[in-house]
């Protein structure tokens, strides 16, 4: 009863976050109503005794993403008002796409739950031991694609950025750790009167 | 019902036993910088108020408390408000998974240590709303500054807590300890323990990577705004922040309650009182770092996170595990 209880409050809180990201003004609200969200179901995957899909969940999405989320939204400077002109031009987009993953969590929830718990075998009582038995010996392949193309996108993002111009003056640290002051400085005595010649 | 009750009541009892220490030795430990600073500068720091001047913080806390909250006028209010409350609230809530012997410990959970990092990831969030709601240029640069900087320390803390676990082979804490009896960590894995405190300094904003409030710069980073309790509120979290760091350093490398060798007049003393001392002495080394280094230009300090950490830390990840994987010691 306790733990139905507090199944419907997170849910209930995810659902009102979930729509102040869509509803509000301000993009930096928007951000922090996200980071709410993802909290809040955080808290669902620890109530179901996924603690550590929980905990990855909040380390990788609240403490990373939703931060450079916030870190790039802080930056720009966006016009309220024309953004909420613009809005009507993806309803269809929205609907299309959101009827798409209706279906396949109608799908997934009514045909596939039989046989996905069938699936799973129970090697041990940690979950996180759990979890790493299962992505490392059934889905090994898998696991390693995925972090290929992770690693593919993030090289494409450093390219697609990184401009070298050349006429920048660029700091060689090895270059500098190199020099000595002899290559540098010189130590002169001007005879009084004469000073010395700059042509030396 | 009555069982209940005496859960919650006790469960209360054991978070206050927690929580009021902490906030004590936050008083000393600012009494204890400023007392070593001015050692090292050859003075002599606060001797005015209690004996060697021992109550000056809580004089302190007073003058802040009595002086007045001066909100901006052009500020995001709830935020402005908010910011100080969730930095100090994320500094004291991973103290509920810190073992300070080997059975007292608030909640002994499975992943207490990705418990505690995933706390320490979210602390960002205070200095960032904090900067973006003041509403002003300083605050924002600093807070810019700090979501880059912690974000870049947090890779690498990552990737030797990751070595260490693959030493213990547990996620729990007083496995990790325990994993230490024989051979503190902080010996085999000298260089990740290095790599770990240098890290730890950049990711409580301490000197010499306090770049988000950088005075000299920034007139007081991203707390310039902040006045009274809230500016309180601030301070208050960073140290509470020192002491959480350390003890998970303690706990990560310095085998916890464990003495540092199993002989008769060592093993008598209670662990809480070496995880004490284990805690006091890496302060003391922040303490220490602080009154030495000058404070690093802002691209060093990126250079040193991703330039220089991530691949050591990678490696050794990489030597560590199959290190333990060729002698067949890897845990299970």
């Amino acid at each position: 009863m306790f733990l139905l209880g507090t199944f419907y409050l997170f849910a209930s809180f995810l659902v009102m976050t979930c729509i102040s990201v869509i509803f509000s003004k301000n993009p930096v609200n928007s951000v922090l109503f996200l980071v709410l969200a993802f909290l809040n179901s955080t808290f669902l995957f620890i109530l179901i005794g996924a603690e550590f899909v929980g905990i990855i969940l909040a380390i990788v999405y609240i403490g990373a993403v939703a931060i450079l989320f916030l870190f790039v939204v802080m930056m720009l400077d966006i016009q309220i008002t024309s953004l909420m002109f613009n809005i009507k031009r993806y309803v269809p987009l929205a609907i299309l796409f959101s009827s798409i993953i209706l279906a396949e969590i109608i799908y997934l929830t009514v045909y596939k739950t039989a046989k996905s718990q069938k699936d799973i075998i129970v090697r041990s009582e940690n979950n996180t031991e759990q979890i790493g038995n299962v992505l490392y010996t059934d889905y090994f392949i898998d696991f390693q694609l995925s972090g290929i193309v992770l690693l593919l996108a993030m090289i494409g993002a450093i390219v697609l950025t990184h401009v070298y111009r050349p006429t920048i003056k660029r700091q060689n640290i090895n270059k500098q750790n190199m020099t000595f002051a002899k290559d540098r400085v010189e130590l002169m005595k001007p005879k009084s009167g004469e000073g010395i010649n700059s042509d030396d | 019902m009555d069982s209940l009750g005496l859960e919650i009541l006790i469960g209360t009892l054991k978070i206050f036993s927690f929580v009021v220490p902490v906030l004590v030795s936050v008083a000393l430990l600012v009494y204890l910088e400023r007392k070593v600073l001015g050692a090292v500068q050859l003075r002599k720091g606060p001797n005015v108020v209690g004996p060697f001047g021992i109550l000056q913080s809580f004089a302190d806390v007073i003058k802040l408390i009595t002086k007045e909250n001066l909100l901006p006028s052009s500020s995001n209010k709830f935020l402005f408000i908010f910011a100080p409350m969730l930095t100090l609230l994320l500094s004291l809530i991973a103290w509920a998974v810190i073992p300070v012997s080997s059975t007292y410990v608030i909640s002994n959970i499975n992943i207490g240590i990705l418990y505690l990092f995933a706390v320490s990831s979210f602390g960002v969030y205070g200095v960032i709303l904090a900067g973006w709601a003041s509403n002003s240029k300083y605050p924002f640069l600093g807070a810019l500054r700090s979501a880059a900087q912690m974000i870049s320390y947090e890779v690498s803390i990552g990737f030797v807590i990751i070595t260490v676990l693959i030493c213990v082979g547990s996620l729990n804490l007083i496995d990790i300890v325990e994993s230490q009896k024989n051979l503190w960590f902080a010996i085999p894995l000298l260089p990740m323990f290095v790599v770990f405190i240098i890290s730890v300094l950049a990711e409580t904003n301490r000197l010499p990577f306090d770049l988000p409030e950088d005075e000299a710069t920034l007139v007081a980073g991203f707390f310039t705004e902040y006045s009274s309790i809230s500016f309180g509120l601030f301070f208050l979290a960073e140290y509470a922040n020192m002491i959480l760091m350390s003890s998970l350093t303690v706990i990560l490398f310095l085998g916890g309650w464990y003495p540092p060798m199993d002989i008769f007049p060592l093993n008598a003393i209670p662990g809480i009182i070496w995880f004490g001392l284990k805690v006091f002495l890496i302060l003391f080394v922040f303490l220490w770092v602080r009154a030495t280094f000058p404070r690093y230009r802002y691209d060093q300090l990126m250079r040193l996170g991703w330039k220089i950490f991530l691949p050591l830390t990678l490696i050794w990840v990489v030597i560590t595990s199959s290190f333990l994987f060729y002698f067949g010691l890897l845990p299970n």
